[in-house]
């Protein structure tokens, strides 16, 4: 009867502003489409400044 | 031009370049650079890498040199165009020759270069390329400073070839390094171009030191014959040990800030800490990044400008945030003549993270007695926090 949506938080990197779309996921880099950020491998890093995982923070909108 | 052979069948191609003084139109090049290829023959000739395009004749003159009729492959370490950009007259001049790239290099070749997809081969870290007694064996270091990047390392003569990693800005008709000729150009380099990507360079090391290397043989500046001297150096720059020394950044219009930076200076330096200021309208930012790799602190000292900081300033700033030094405390100080908006605009140039902000320290005019106290507080806390942190 009520149907619970699970909504894939999208992540910010804080070095330069990349935003990771779980929905987008990041296939130049081997992530399929629908990865949640907690997913991802702990050596992927931004794919446009290179910094680790550990420079992202939850994107509040 | 340097047309030399180093091993059996091992050729540098340096071609110098002697007057260049900017580097991405940002850089300043105090020694020039070099554009290194290296030309091997086997029973398969390869050429890594090319040259900027505005030599790409001058490497057409050195592959006569050495009497050069077929490439089979030319290894695309890096896709950057000071290493590249010869690449679409090479391969009309050399139709046989295939590209040998990573999958990143391959597609960067074919958006900023157009070749055309068929001229590639791609390959896999680790992966071996015999060319006959000789063996390239590649090795994949992403984020030096490309996301593409590879190392090819020769196994039967144990050079490394090192692309950009390694180098340094120095135009010289020297092949090796002399090692106090080129620490000061190799941090430079360093500073200005792999600082943002120390943890990359981390793991990157941690592979090359498994490795047997005679020569490390980078594309730009000399090769270098004693590996450890180098690679000591960057172990040393990229550690989080920071040094006992401040890094002052700073702008004075009419007297105000100097004389802040002047006092500051004093009470800095009688506490034993090293101070480096760079009045930014005289500097090279060269020597400001270098300085930006161990200081343990920086002061941005700058007078307010139509409410916000000096806009040299803000360009400092920004370089300071781009470059991630591993600088662990922060300030701010300056003037203003009858208001201010500078810390809130110079803290959204602040990286979050790794790094502790100390009060700022914004006065009214010139400075007077109790803004001199409010300086040796700051001086007294920057002590306090070397100190803590065991950096004195």
């Amino acid at each position: 009867m009520f149907k619970r949506e699970i909504v894939m938080e999208k992540y910010v990197c804080e070095v330069c502003g990349y935003v990771y779309v779980p929905e987008k996921g990041d296939p130049e880099n081997g992530i399929e489409a629908g990865t949640p950020f907690e997913k991802l491998p702990d050596d992927w890093v931004c794919p446009v400044c290179g910094v680790g995982k550990e420079q992202f923070k939850k994107k509040e909108d | 031009m340097i047309v030399s052979e180093i091993k059996d069948g091992i050729y540098t191609i340096f071609l110098q370049d002697w007057d260049r003084r900017l580097f991405d139109e940002l850089i300043p090049l105090p020694d020039g650079t070099t554009y290194n290829s290296y030309f091997l023959f086997d029973e398969k000739n390869v050429l890594i890498d090319t040259a900027d395009p505005v030599k790409t004749e001058k490497l057409f003159e050195a592959l006569k040199r050495l009497n050069v009729k077929k490439i089979d492959y030319v290894v695309s370490n890096h896709s950057e165009q000071d290493h590249s950009g010869s690449l679409p007259d090479l391969i009309s001049k050399f139709p046989e020759a295939k590209i040998v790239v990573s999958e990143k290099g391959k597609k960067f070749l074919t958006s900023l270069l157009l070749i055309p997809e068929e001229k590639f081969i791609v390959i896999k870290d680790g992966e071996v390329l015999s060319i006959g007694e000789k063996k390239l064996r590649f090795i994949e270091a992403p984020w030096v400073h490309w996301p593409e990047t590879i190392l090819t390392y020769e196994e039967k003569n144990k050079v490394l070839f090192s692309c950009d990693l390694f180098g340094s800005h120095l135009a010289t008709s020297k092949i090796y390094s002399c090692e106090n000729e080129i620490y000061e150009p190799a941090k430079r380099y360093y500073a200005e171009i792999m600082m943002p990507f120390r943890t990359h360079i981390k793991k990157h090391l941690e592979k090359i030191e498994k490795v047997d290397i005679d020569l490390i043989a980078p594309s730009h500046g000399p090769i270098h014959n004693s590996p450890p001297f180098i690679i000591d150096a960057y172990k040393d720059w990229i550690s989080d040990n920071v040094k006992n020394e401040v890094v002052i950044p700073y702008i004075s219009m009419h007297g105000s800030v100097a004389k802040m930076v002047d006092y500051f200076i004093d009470r800095l330096t009688e506490k034993g800490i090293v101070v480096k200021p760079f009045n930014l309208s005289k500097t090279d930012i060269g020597q400001l990044a270098i300085s930006f790799v161990d200081a343990a602190t920086v002061i941005i000292a700058s007078p307010t400008v139509l409410a916000g900081p000096h806009p040299l300033i803000f360009y400092a700033s920004y370089l300071f945030k781009i470059l991630r030094p591993k600088t662990k405390f922060l300030s701010i100080i300056g003037s203003y003549a009858w208001g201010t908006n500078m810390v809130k605009l110079l803290s959204e140039m602040v990286p979050s993270r790794d790094i502790e902000v100390l009060e700022p320290i914004v006065i009214k005019g010139y400075p007077k007695e109790d803004d001199f106290d409010l300086l040796d507080n700051l001086a007294e806390r920057i002590y306090i926090k070397h100190k803590e942190n065991k950096i004195i």
